[in-house]
Protein backbone atom coordinates (compact mmCIF):
# COMPACT_ATOMS: atom_id res chain seq x y z
CA UNK A 1 0.00 0.00 0.00
CA UNK A 2 2.99 2.33 0.41
CA UNK A 3 3.22 3.22 -3.29
CA UNK A 4 -0.48 4.18 -3.48
CA UNK A 5 -0.16 6.15 -0.25
CA UNK A 6 2.91 8.11 -1.44
CA UNK A 7 1.28 8.77 -4.82
CA UNK A 8 -1.83 10.40 -3.33
CA UNK A 9 0.03 12.20 -0.52
CA UNK A 10 2.56 13.77 -2.92
CA UNK A 11 -0.19 14.92 -5.30
CA UNK A 12 -2.00 16.38 -2.27
CA UNK A 13 1.10 18.21 -1.05
CA UNK A 14 1.57 19.62 -4.58
CA UNK A 15 -1.84 21.35 -4.52
CA UNK A 16 -1.31 23.40 -1.32
CA UNK A 17 1.41 25.70 -2.74
CA UNK A 18 -0.53 25.77 -6.03
CA UNK A 19 -3.56 27.10 -4.14
CA UNK A 20 -1.33 29.76 -2.55
CA UNK A 21 0.16 30.78 -5.91
CA UNK A 22 -3.33 30.91 -7.47
CA UNK A 23 -4.70 33.00 -4.59
CA UNK A 24 -1.73 35.40 -4.86
CA UNK A 25 -1.95 36.00 -8.61
CA UNK A 26 -5.77 36.12 -8.70
CA UNK A 27 -5.91 38.55 -5.71
CA UNK A 28 -7.63 35.93 -3.52
CA UNK A 29 -10.35 34.96 -6.00
CA UNK A 30 -12.44 32.71 -3.71
CA UNK A 31 -13.77 29.90 -5.97
CA UNK A 32 -10.44 28.65 -7.32
CA UNK A 33 -8.53 29.26 -4.09
CA UNK A 34 -11.02 27.21 -2.04
CA UNK A 35 -11.39 24.50 -4.70
CA UNK A 36 -7.64 23.97 -5.31
CA UNK A 37 -6.95 23.88 -1.56
CA UNK A 38 -9.69 21.28 -1.08
CA UNK A 39 -8.37 19.20 -4.03
CA UNK A 40 -5.18 18.99 -1.95
CA UNK A 41 -7.23 17.80 1.05
CA UNK A 42 -9.08 15.30 -1.19
CA UNK A 43 -5.76 13.66 -2.16
CA UNK A 44 -4.40 13.84 1.41
CA UNK A 45 -7.55 12.13 2.66
CA UNK A 46 -7.14 9.13 0.32
CA UNK A 47 -3.34 9.02 0.76
CA UNK A 48 -3.65 9.28 4.54
CA UNK A 49 -6.16 6.44 4.61
CA UNK A 50 -3.88 4.24 2.49
CA UNK A 51 -1.02 5.05 4.84
CA UNK A 52 -3.15 3.96 7.80
CA UNK A 53 -4.06 0.74 5.95
CA UNK A 54 -0.45 -0.04 5.03
CA UNK A 55 0.35 -0.15 8.74
CA UNK A 56 -2.62 -2.43 9.48
CA UNK A 57 -2.25 -5.11 6.80
CA UNK A 58 0.63 -7.30 5.68
CA UNK A 59 2.52 -6.73 2.45
CA UNK A 60 0.32 -7.70 -0.48
CA UNK A 61 1.64 -9.79 -3.40
CA UNK A 62 1.57 -6.65 -5.58
CA UNK A 63 3.90 -4.91 -3.08
CA UNK A 64 6.52 -7.59 -3.79
CA UNK A 65 8.55 -6.73 -6.90
CA UNK A 66 9.08 -10.41 -7.61
CA UNK A 67 5.48 -11.34 -6.76
CA UNK A 68 3.60 -13.85 -8.91
CA UNK A 69 -0.01 -13.51 -10.05
CA UNK A 70 -1.06 -16.72 -8.28
CA UNK A 71 0.11 -15.35 -4.91
CA UNK A 72 -2.95 -13.11 -5.03
CA UNK A 73 -5.29 -16.12 -5.23
CA UNK A 74 -7.85 -16.60 -2.49
CA UNK A 75 -10.32 -14.36 -0.69
CA UNK A 76 -10.65 -11.00 -2.48
CA UNK A 77 -13.58 -9.63 -0.47
CA UNK A 78 -17.34 -10.00 -0.49
CA UNK A 79 -19.08 -9.17 -3.77
CA UNK A 80 -22.69 -9.44 -4.76
CA UNK A 81 -23.00 -11.87 -7.72
CA UNK A 82 -26.05 -9.99 -9.05
CA UNK A 83 -28.90 -7.90 -7.70
CA UNK A 84 -32.13 -6.38 -8.99
CA UNK A 85 -32.27 -3.75 -6.24
CA UNK A 86 -29.98 -1.12 -7.84
CA UNK A 87 -32.41 -1.15 -10.78
CA UNK A 88 -35.33 -0.42 -8.42
CA UNK A 89 -33.35 2.44 -6.83
CA UNK A 90 -32.46 3.82 -10.27
CA UNK A 91 -36.13 3.71 -11.30
CA UNK A 92 -37.05 5.50 -8.06
CA UNK A 93 -34.45 8.23 -8.70
CA UNK A 94 -35.74 8.61 -12.27
CA UNK A 95 -39.31 9.07 -10.94
CA UNK A 96 -38.17 11.63 -8.33
CA UNK A 97 -36.45 13.76 -10.97
CA UNK A 98 -39.22 13.27 -13.55
CA UNK A 99 -41.47 14.65 -10.80
CA UNK A 100 -39.61 17.97 -10.99
CA UNK A 101 -40.86 18.33 -14.58
CA UNK A 102 -44.26 16.60 -14.32
CA UNK A 103 -45.49 17.37 -10.82
CA UNK A 104 -44.57 16.79 -7.19
CA UNK A 105 -46.98 13.85 -6.82
CA UNK A 106 -44.67 11.78 -9.07
CA UNK A 107 -41.68 12.59 -6.82
CA UNK A 108 -43.67 11.31 -3.83
CA UNK A 109 -44.24 7.97 -5.61
CA UNK A 110 -40.54 7.87 -6.48
CA UNK A 111 -39.68 8.55 -2.82
CA UNK A 112 -41.82 5.62 -1.70
CA UNK A 113 -40.20 3.35 -4.27
CA UNK A 114 -36.76 4.54 -3.11
CA UNK A 115 -37.54 3.43 0.45
CA UNK A 116 -38.54 -0.03 -0.84
CA UNK A 117 -35.47 -0.26 -3.10
CA UNK A 118 -32.97 0.89 -0.46
CA UNK A 119 -34.41 -1.43 2.19
CA UNK A 120 -34.33 -4.37 -0.19
CA UNK A 121 -30.76 -3.56 -1.23
CA UNK A 122 -29.40 -3.08 2.29
CA UNK A 123 -31.01 -6.26 3.64
CA UNK A 124 -30.40 -8.45 0.56
CA UNK A 125 -27.58 -10.37 2.27
CA UNK A 126 -29.24 -10.46 5.70
CA UNK A 127 -32.41 -12.40 4.86
CA UNK A 128 -33.83 -15.24 2.78
CA UNK A 129 -31.17 -17.79 1.79
CA UNK A 130 -28.49 -15.41 3.12
CA UNK A 131 -29.86 -15.32 6.69
CA UNK A 132 -26.94 -15.60 9.06
CA UNK B 1 12.87 -13.95 -3.94
CA UNK B 2 9.50 -15.02 -5.27
CA UNK B 3 10.13 -18.75 -5.21
CA UNK B 4 9.36 -19.44 -1.50
CA UNK B 5 5.97 -17.67 -1.83
CA UNK B 6 4.61 -19.44 -4.89
CA UNK B 7 2.38 -21.84 -2.93
CA UNK B 8 -1.18 -20.43 -3.25
CA UNK B 9 -2.47 -18.71 -0.12
CA UNK B 10 -5.78 -19.73 1.36
CA UNK B 11 -6.57 -16.11 2.09
CA UNK B 12 -4.69 -12.88 1.49
CA UNK B 13 -4.77 -9.97 3.89
CA UNK B 14 -5.97 -7.13 1.70
CA UNK B 15 -7.74 -3.81 2.21
CA UNK B 16 -11.50 -4.09 2.52
CA UNK B 17 -12.89 -2.79 -0.80
CA UNK B 18 -16.01 -1.41 0.93
CA UNK B 19 -13.91 0.77 3.25
CA UNK B 20 -11.60 2.00 0.46
CA UNK B 21 -14.60 2.74 -1.77
CA UNK B 22 -16.28 4.70 1.03
CA UNK B 23 -13.16 6.82 1.60
CA UNK B 24 -12.78 7.58 -2.12
CA UNK B 25 -16.47 8.53 -2.32
CA UNK B 26 -16.14 10.74 0.78
CA UNK B 27 -13.15 12.47 -0.86
CA UNK B 28 -15.46 13.35 -3.76
CA UNK B 29 -18.04 14.59 -1.22
CA UNK B 30 -15.35 16.99 -0.06
CA UNK B 31 -15.50 18.60 -3.50
CA UNK B 32 -19.28 18.97 -3.16
CA UNK B 33 -18.67 21.00 -0.01
CA UNK B 34 -15.83 22.82 -1.83
CA UNK B 35 -18.52 24.19 -4.13
CA UNK B 36 -20.55 25.40 -1.14
CA UNK B 37 -17.52 27.04 0.48
CA UNK B 38 -16.61 28.68 -2.84
CA UNK B 39 -20.16 30.05 -3.11
CA UNK B 40 -20.05 31.36 0.46
CA UNK B 41 -16.69 33.13 0.05
CA UNK B 42 -17.64 34.56 -3.35
CA UNK B 43 -20.77 36.25 -2.02
CA UNK B 44 -18.94 37.41 1.07
CA UNK B 45 -16.33 39.18 -1.05
CA UNK B 46 -18.88 40.74 -3.44
CA UNK B 47 -21.54 41.91 -0.93
CA UNK B 48 -19.68 42.39 2.39
CA UNK B 49 -22.35 44.84 3.58
CA UNK B 50 -24.81 41.94 3.74
CA UNK B 51 -22.56 40.14 6.21
CA UNK B 52 -22.25 43.23 8.40
CA UNK B 53 -26.05 43.57 8.45
CA UNK B 54 -27.10 39.94 8.93
CA UNK B 55 -24.49 38.01 10.94
CA UNK B 56 -25.64 39.70 14.17
CA UNK B 57 -28.80 37.57 13.97
CA UNK B 58 -26.77 34.38 14.57
CA UNK B 59 -26.84 32.90 18.07
CA UNK B 60 -23.25 31.67 18.33
CA UNK B 61 -23.61 30.16 21.83
CA UNK B 62 -26.65 28.12 20.77
CA UNK B 63 -24.86 26.88 17.63
CA UNK B 64 -21.75 26.05 19.67
CA UNK B 65 -23.77 23.81 22.03
CA UNK B 66 -25.38 22.13 19.02
CA UNK B 67 -21.89 21.64 17.52
CA UNK B 68 -20.70 20.06 20.77
CA UNK B 69 -23.55 17.51 20.57
CA UNK B 70 -22.50 16.55 17.03
CA UNK B 71 -18.81 16.29 17.97
CA UNK B 72 -19.62 14.10 20.98
CA UNK B 73 -21.81 11.90 18.75
CA UNK B 74 -18.65 11.11 16.75
CA UNK B 75 -17.09 9.84 20.00
CA UNK B 76 -20.06 7.59 20.79
CA UNK B 77 -20.04 6.40 17.16
CA UNK B 78 -16.40 5.37 17.51
CA UNK B 79 -17.22 3.47 20.72
CA UNK B 80 -19.85 1.64 18.66
CA UNK B 81 -17.26 0.80 16.00
CA UNK B 82 -14.92 -0.67 18.61
CA UNK B 83 -17.81 -2.79 19.92
CA UNK B 84 -18.55 -3.91 16.33
CA UNK B 85 -14.88 -4.83 15.85
CA UNK B 86 -15.22 -7.03 18.96
CA UNK B 87 -18.30 -8.52 17.19
CA UNK B 88 -20.41 -7.47 20.16
CA UNK B 89 -23.88 -6.27 19.08
CA UNK B 90 -25.58 -6.04 22.50
CA UNK B 91 -24.58 -5.08 26.02
CA UNK B 92 -23.45 -7.78 28.44
CA UNK B 93 -24.50 -5.98 31.63
CA UNK B 94 -27.09 -3.50 32.80
CA UNK B 95 -27.99 -0.59 30.52
CA UNK B 96 -26.37 1.71 33.10
CA UNK B 97 -23.07 -0.19 32.83
CA UNK B 98 -21.81 1.83 29.87
CA UNK B 99 -18.56 -0.14 29.63
CA UNK B 100 -20.44 -3.31 28.72
CA UNK B 101 -22.38 -1.66 25.89
CA UNK B 102 -22.44 -3.29 22.49
CA UNK B 103 -22.71 -1.68 19.09
CA UNK B 104 -26.52 -1.35 19.17
CA UNK B 105 -26.51 0.76 22.34
CA UNK B 106 -23.69 3.04 21.17
CA UNK B 107 -25.16 3.55 17.71
CA UNK B 108 -28.63 4.24 19.15
CA UNK B 109 -27.11 6.92 21.39
CA UNK B 110 -25.28 8.35 18.36
CA UNK B 111 -28.57 8.40 16.45
CA UNK B 112 -30.30 10.28 19.27
CA UNK B 113 -27.49 12.85 19.43
CA UNK B 114 -27.58 13.34 15.65
CA UNK B 115 -31.35 13.80 15.87
CA UNK B 116 -30.87 16.40 18.64
CA UNK B 117 -28.46 18.27 16.33
CA UNK B 118 -31.06 18.30 13.52
CA UNK B 119 -33.79 19.35 15.95
CA UNK B 120 -31.54 22.16 17.18
CA UNK B 121 -30.99 23.28 13.61
CA UNK B 122 -34.75 23.34 12.96
CA UNK B 123 -35.25 25.64 15.99
CA UNK B 124 -32.35 27.82 14.81
CA UNK B 125 -33.88 28.12 11.32
CA UNK B 126 -37.25 28.98 12.86
CA UNK B 127 -35.77 31.75 15.01
CA UNK B 128 -33.82 33.17 12.05
CA UNK B 129 -36.98 33.17 9.92
CA UNK B 130 -38.71 34.96 12.80
CA UNK B 131 -35.96 37.62 12.62
CA UNK B 132 -36.66 38.03 8.90
CA UNK B 133 -33.79 35.94 7.50
CA UNK B 134 -34.86 33.25 5.03
CA UNK B 135 -33.31 31.66 1.96
CA UNK B 136 -34.99 34.23 -0.31
CA UNK B 137 -34.71 37.47 1.71
CA UNK B 138 -31.02 38.19 1.20
CA UNK B 139 -27.82 36.83 -0.41
CA UNK B 140 -26.56 36.08 3.10
CA UNK B 141 -29.71 34.06 3.83
CA UNK B 142 -29.24 32.12 0.59
CA UNK B 143 -25.68 31.01 1.34
CA UNK B 144 -26.36 30.45 5.05
CA UNK B 145 -29.31 28.13 4.43
CA UNK B 146 -27.70 26.42 1.42
CA UNK B 147 -24.45 25.57 3.25
CA UNK B 148 -25.95 24.58 6.61
CA UNK B 149 -28.99 23.01 4.89
CA UNK B 150 -26.96 20.74 2.61
CA UNK B 151 -24.91 19.74 5.62
CA UNK B 152 -28.11 19.05 7.55
CA UNK B 153 -29.34 16.84 4.69
CA UNK B 154 -26.08 14.89 4.97
CA UNK B 155 -26.67 14.43 8.70
CA UNK B 156 -30.20 13.16 7.95
CA UNK B 157 -28.66 10.76 5.41
CA UNK B 158 -26.35 9.56 8.17
CA UNK B 159 -29.31 9.03 10.50
CA UNK B 160 -30.98 6.86 7.83
CA UNK B 161 -27.70 4.94 7.48
CA UNK B 162 -27.68 4.32 11.26
CA UNK B 163 -31.23 2.89 11.00
CA UNK B 164 -30.09 0.50 8.25
CA UNK B 165 -27.00 -0.41 10.28
CA UNK B 166 -29.12 -1.21 13.36
CA UNK B 167 -31.55 -3.11 11.10
CA UNK B 168 -28.73 -5.28 9.77
CA UNK B 169 -27.45 -5.84 13.29
CA UNK B 170 -30.91 -6.87 14.58
CA UNK B 171 -31.49 -9.17 11.57
CA UNK B 172 -28.21 -11.03 12.01
CA UNK B 173 -28.25 -14.03 14.35
CA UNK B 174 -24.46 -14.10 14.13
CA UNK B 175 -22.93 -10.63 14.17
CA UNK B 176 -19.99 -10.96 11.78
CA UNK B 177 -17.79 -9.15 9.27
CA UNK B 178 -20.81 -8.14 7.18
CA UNK B 179 -22.29 -6.11 10.06
CA UNK B 180 -18.92 -4.87 11.37
CA UNK B 181 -17.97 -3.53 7.92
CA UNK B 182 -21.30 -1.68 7.74
CA UNK B 183 -20.62 -0.12 11.16
CA UNK B 184 -17.12 0.95 10.12
CA UNK B 185 -18.13 2.62 6.85
CA UNK B 186 -21.13 4.36 8.43
CA UNK B 187 -18.73 5.71 11.07
CA UNK B 188 -16.39 6.99 8.32
CA UNK B 189 -19.32 8.91 6.86
CA UNK B 190 -20.39 10.23 10.26
CA UNK B 191 -16.87 11.44 11.16
CA UNK B 192 -16.58 13.09 7.75
CA UNK B 193 -19.89 14.95 8.13
CA UNK B 194 -18.78 15.97 11.63
CA UNK B 195 -15.44 17.38 10.40
CA UNK B 196 -17.21 19.26 7.60
CA UNK B 197 -19.54 20.80 10.20
CA UNK B 198 -16.57 21.97 12.30
CA UNK B 199 -15.19 23.73 9.20
CA UNK B 200 -18.62 25.24 8.44
CA UNK B 201 -19.07 26.32 12.05
CA UNK B 202 -15.69 28.09 12.09
CA UNK B 203 -16.35 29.83 8.77
CA UNK B 204 -19.98 30.82 9.37
CA UNK B 205 -20.18 31.45 13.12
CA UNK B 206 -16.65 32.37 14.20
CA UNK B 207 -15.07 34.17 11.23
CA UNK B 208 -18.40 35.64 10.05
Amino acid sequence: MKVESRLFLSIGVFFFPVAGVYAFFSHAEPVGSAAIFLVGLLCMMIGGYFRLLSGRIDERPEDDELGEIDQGAGDQGVFSPWSWWPLVIAAAAALVFAGLAVGWWLSAIGGGLAVIGLTGWVFEFSRGQHTH
Amino acid sequence: MAAPHTAPHVSVNRPNPVSVGTIVWLASELMFFAGLFAMYFTLRSTVPAEWAAQTGKLNVTYAAINTLVLVLSSVTCQMGVWAAERFQPVRTGSILAVRTWGMNEWMTLTYVMGAIFIGGQVFEYASLAHDGLTISTSPYGSVFFLTTGFHGLHVIGGLIAFLFLLGRSFTAKRFGHHEATTAIVVSYYWHFVDVVWIALFIVIYLLK
